[in-house]
């Protein structure tokens, strides 16, 4: 039964988000001064429920930040880390902006569309091979620059790297993905799955917070800096003062 | 070429604004003020889509880009002049000098039309759409785009009278800028990116606003249209009259849009002392009821033999009525005039005018809804007369008060207009608003405002306590700031003590206060004296000097006008009920808007004779005697006072349809019983009132003086009644229109936890509300009420608490929960 009081759990709080959940939320607005910046965690912590943002996470987000359904909506639709449709156990990203694409991100993309397609048919950009959730599921999507370049082409799961890969590579990793294993990434934490990942980038860890602070750099992004500093290298100093050129005559 | 003279005057530069050149001209403009803005000043008109002046600068549409050049050196690119400020010496060129801001203009033109579907023709906005205007003007008359547009599904409807056919839109963000900003209602937001960024609303929540009809408005193409208009009339082929809204007191300016005898649409009118641009949807929409098909056309005479009402001539019916009068007032006891609160200056002082001279009392009355003497003493006291001129209190004050306090006045649903200038003052950080109410409403929430709770009945109690209690000193300390307001409502009358309270409270802090009535007619009824205490100008009835002068002006016999004030509307009734009153004349007046609408049909059917001036019919014409059809406010010209006391003037929209103003109706009944009101036209009406002038004489009125009652408390077993109309509800002036009536809140009841626990009453289910008289019954929810007190919409959907049970604001009722399925 639901019960009166001053601020009524609705059907959308308390039959799709547990107890947990609401406190969840509420353990966020308190990060912040105004409660309307929680929204960005607030939409990865109901993702962490749901694998998805369903309509009943926007009604709860909006209810919790005292937000209109169209103002979540606003900001839900806009960022593409937010998924419409419910993603599987892990979301695989390939990297296919140019230079990615150019290296052998398309290849790896198109191979995998192939390999996790069915009837025939390859699978599409966000949508899911196997029952969404289910253990082995896999939800595919293309992704602009991930920021990787030097390590081109990659790719992630559940946003870890797998740096430097190629096509077959790719589709192995993707078949140890389905049979339940959890190949280590290149760098980075060790993997979980898309739902665990959410709730961290909500902001909650687990007491495990370890295993995603440190480093996560690869060797291939310093070594430049690793160079330099052997052989004593700096950037020359900021002059004191710069003489501007002089200013075009006015027409 | 022009050349500056040598010697140009000097520019003087005061304190707190710039110099700077645009194409070429010297202009001094205050600090802060947009780029765009100044151009305009100067007459340079540079092309926009997103700019308003009304809402926050956003730059959103990229089409005002002008060349700017800052202490010499060029900026790198084309700047937008909606959202750059003015700055000394800045160098600025428009298109109209600068090739590149010309170039640019026109790329973005360009890029704007890109996925447009240019369907111009079957456009509503085309002939009037700043996009086709612009894009003709400052536009490519050929694209480089020769790929497939993107198309969307049009249109789709995200409210019942909103569509948006997004292939339209242009993205300027004017529509979701307005509901943030102006409205506070952001139900409607930019979702998704790139390619597909679109307006649209959550799912299955519609956009749900009393104001959205104004995006419709400055959507600068026609990607939101009117469900109501959609289709209906090219721009071109309309006539455009100025016109006067004829709902609430807010008087805003109207444009009133017509063909062929008929009206199409109505459009905000723009006044900056009153309504800026803005008008609510009630006030956009709510005009068909004047066509309905069961308008009064032809008078009606009641058959002698068959009891029936029968269509007659006007010249039987004026006969017959005016005999049927004549009796009454000479054999019967007298007749009483029920004016109602819609009428303008003019046909009210003709009300006020034919009680005085051709049925020779005093018993005439606009308010057609509950009242109190203490309110009579109040209007007369502290609110007749008072006008901007006379330093009243005006929108504008609003806007720049430290403080107002809402008393007994819900401001979104009775006066949009005075609600959305309070949210634009509190958005600015400028104003403080406080609520005097029973729950944190919508406007509380809209107005940033701070609620002070008090249960129904308690307004005077919670005044008092205002003084004392350290808990409000912060309302009391803010109200005593200079130029604060206290705005008190219609339900007022229904709280005894309350109008002392306030005028006590003004004058402990200093603030002033203003009366806003809901009804557009009733501010003015009040000056032209349509009042059983006052005549014309705020003359009171027990004024000798201020009756001589009305005697005098209107020809009537030294002492011919009574020194005894007349009866109320609750009295008439009552006296009519109880056979003391032979006849009354009736203006459009529905008894289910009175405090006891049994007592009034009672004494409808008792009064001997009844004459009843209405456009459609009522239960006041089921039982009349006489029916005389009089015209909806846009087949007649006239006045309104709004609450400001402003007069708002406005000519015939549709002109002759042979519908007779109220004035002219009562001037020719007059003739036939041979008064003269010398108030054949709203103009000669007009004219009449105005010979009168102000008043010579010096009598003041008493301020009421009745001291506030402790809270009431509802007893064991029952719980008190909080109660106000909601703008869009079953009001008649709505009727005929399903498009904005999709808009209307849903009714629901209202109460505290503790309260709903103490009932059994459960969230979300049935709850029903009862007196002896009747009951309603309505989904609970939970809010913030002092505990003992429910609130229910006054007439909404079937909680129509007059009809169904006899009573109103602070009454006490019963409470309990209805079980689940059951209808009894
Ligand atoms: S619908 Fe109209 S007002 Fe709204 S963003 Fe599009 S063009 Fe602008
Ligand atoms: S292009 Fe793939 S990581 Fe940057
Ligand atoms: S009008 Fe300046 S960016 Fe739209």
């Amino acid at each position: 039964m639901t019960t009166f009081d001053e601020r009524p759990a609705t059907a959308a709080e308390t039959e799709v988000f547990g107890q947990d959940t609401v406190d969840r939320a509420r353990a966020i607005i308190a990060r912040y001064p105004r409660s309307r910046s929680a929204l960005l965690p607030m939409l990865h912590l109901v993702q962490s429920v749901q694998g998805h943002v369903s309509q009943a996470g926007i009604a709860f987000c909006a209810q919790q930040l005292d937000l209109s359904n169209a103002e979540v909506s606003a900001v839900a639709t806009f960022y593409t880390m937010y998924k419409r449709k419910p993603c599987g156990e892990h979301l695989v990203s390939v990297c296919t902006n140019t230079l990615c694409a150019a290296l052998g991100g398309d290849d790896i993309y198109a191979k995998l569309r192939e390999h996790l397609g069915s009837d025939g048919k390859p699978l599409g950009h966000e949508e899911t091979s196997g029952t969404p959730g289910e253990p082995g599921s896999i939800t595919l999507e293309h992704a602009e620059c991930l920021a990787a370049c030097d390590l081109g082409p990659v790719l992630q799961v559940n946003y870890e790297y797998y740096d430097n890969q190629t096509a077959s590579s790719a589709l192995e990793l993707v078949k140890a993905l389905q049979s339940g294993q959890k190949p280590a990434p290149t760098r980075g934490a060790p993997l979980s799955d898309f739902r665990k990942v959410e709730l961290q980038l909500a902001g909650f860890f687990e007491d495990n917070e370890s295993d995603v602070d440190g480093p996560s750099a690869a060797a291939e992004t310093v070594r430049g800096a690793k160079i330099a500093n052997e052989k004593g290298w700096t950037a020359p100093r900021e002059p004191d003062s710069v003489e501007f050129p002089a200013l075009p005559e006015k027409k | 070429m022009t050349v500056a003279p040598e010697k140009s005057a000097e520019l003087v530069v005061p304190e707190g604004h710039v110099k700077l050149t645009i194409d070429g001209l010297e202009v001094v403009a205050p600090k802060g003020e947009l780029l765009i803005r100044t151009a305009e000043r100067l007459g340079i008109v540079i092309p926009r889509f997103c700019d308003h002046p009304l809402l926050d600068p956003a730059g959103a549409c990229r089409q005002c880009l002008v060349e700017v050049e800052m202490g010499g050196r060029p900026m790198p690119k084309p700047q937008a002049s909606c959202t750059m400020t003015v700055a000394e010496g800045m160098v600025v060129k428009t298109q109209h000098t600068s090739p590149v801001a010309d170039k640019a203009q026109q790329g973005v033109m360009e890029l704007l039309l890109i996925n447009h579907p240019l369907d111009c023709p079957i456009c509503d906005k085309g002939g009037e759409c700043p996009l086709q205007n612009q894009a003709l003007a400052h536009g490519r008359a050929d694209s480089r785009f020769h790929e497939t547009k993107r198309t969307f599904p049009k249109p789709i409807p995200i409210s019942t009278q909103v569509l948006l056919d997004r292939e339209r839109c242009v993205l300027c963000q004017r529509c979701t800028r307005f509901s943030s900003q102006i409205a506070g209602d952001p139900f409607i937001e930019l979702l998704e990116r790139g390619a597909q960024q679109q307006i649209g609303i959550a799912q299955e929540k519609p956009f749900q606003s009393y104001f959205s009809g104004n995006t419709i408005q400055i959507c600068p193409v026609g990607a939101l249209t009117s469900a109501a208009y959609r289709f209906r009339s090219r721009p071109f082929d309309l006539v455009s009259t100025p016109s006067v809204c004829e709902h609430c007191s807010s008087g805003c300016a109207e444009r009133t849009d017509w063909r062929r005898g008929k009206v199409m649409r109505k459009l905000a009118g723009e006044d900056p002392e009153v309504n800026e641009e803005w008008i609510c949807d009630k006030g956009r929409f709510a005009f068909r009821y004047a066509t309905a098909a069961d308008r009064l056309l032809r008078p009606m005479v009641r058959d002698a033999d068959s009891g029936q009402l029968r269509e007659s001539s006007w010249t039987e019916a004026l006969r017959v009525a005016a005999e049927g009068l004549a009796k009454a007032r000479d054999e019967a006891g007298g007749v009483g005039v029920l004016a109602g609160g819609r009428l303008t200056v003019e046909d009210a002082y003709a009300y006020g005018k034919f009680a005085r001279v051709a049925l020779r009392t005093n018993d005439v009355d606009f308010r057609a809804r509950p009242h109190s003497a203490e309110e009579l003493e109040f209007l007369a006291a502290s609110v007749v007369g008072t006008s901007p001129e006379s330093g009243g209190v005006t929108f504008r004050q609003l806007e720049s008060a430290p403080a107002v306090l809402c008393v007994a006045f819900e401001p979104e649903e009775e006066a949009p207009i005075v609600f959305l200038r309070l949210r634009k003052a509190a958005r600015k950080g400028r104003t403080k608003v406080f609520h005097l109410g029973q729950w944190t409403s919508p406007a509380v929430d809209k107005t940033f405002g701070t609620l002070l709770p008090c249960v129904p009945g308690g307004e005077p109690a919670a005044i008092e306590g205002l003084f004392f209690n350290s808990g409000t000193a912060e309302a009391f300390e803010a109200l005593s700031g200079s130029g604060s307001v206290i705005l008190v409502g219609e339900r007022a009358a229904e709280v005894p003590g309350l109008f002392s309270s306030v005028l006590r409270l003004a004058e402990r802090t200093g603030a002033k206060a203003a009366w806003i009535p809901r009804r557009a007619g009733e501010r003015g009824a009040l000056d032209a004296g349509v009042l059983p205490n006052l005549l014309p100008g705020g003359r009171q009835v027990t004024d000798g000097t201020a009756r001589a002068e009305v005697e005098q002006a209107w020809g009537l016999a030294a002492g011919a006008l009574s020194a005894e004030p007349g009866r109320d509307t609750d009295a008439i009734l009552g006296a009519a009920a109880a056979g003391e009153l032979g006849g009354l004349l009736v203006g459009g007046v529905d008894p289910y808007d009175l405090a006891d609408p049994e007592l009034a049909l009672r004494a409808i059917e008792r009064a001997g004779f009844v004459v009843s001036l209405e456009l459609r019919p009522s239960a006041v014409t089921e039982r009349a005697d006489v029916v005389l059809p009089i015209a909806p406010s846009t087949e007649k010209s006239g006045s309104y006072l709004n609450w400001e006391g402003r007069r708002r003037e406005f000519g015939t929209t549709l002109d002759g349809t042979g519908a007779l103003p109220d004035c002219r109706v009562l001037d020719t009944l007059a003739v036939e019983m041979d008064a003269d009101l010398f108030t054949q036209t709203p103009a000669a009406a007009r004219a009449n009132l105005e010979r009168l002038g102000a008043t010579a004489s010096t009598r003041r009125a008493e301020p009421p003086a009745v001291p506030a009652p402790p809270a009431p408390g509802a007893g064991e077993d029952g719980v008190l009644l909080a109660t106000w109309h909601q703008l869009i509800d079953n009001g008649s002036l709505q009727d005929e229109e399903p498009n904005l009536a999709g808009t209307a809140r849903t009714p629901v009841a209202r109460l505290s936890a503790a309260t709903a626990e103490q009932f059994g009453v459960v969230a979300g289910e049935q709850v029903t509300v009862a007196t002896e008289r009747g009951s309603v019954t309505l989904t609970a929810e939970p809010a913030d009420l002092p505990d003992g007190v429910v609130w229910l919409p006054l007439n909404s959907g079937v909680s129509r608490l007059r009809r169904e049970l006899g009573a109103g604001h602070g009454a006490t009722v019963s409470l309990r929960p209805q079980a689940r399925g059951g209808n009894s």
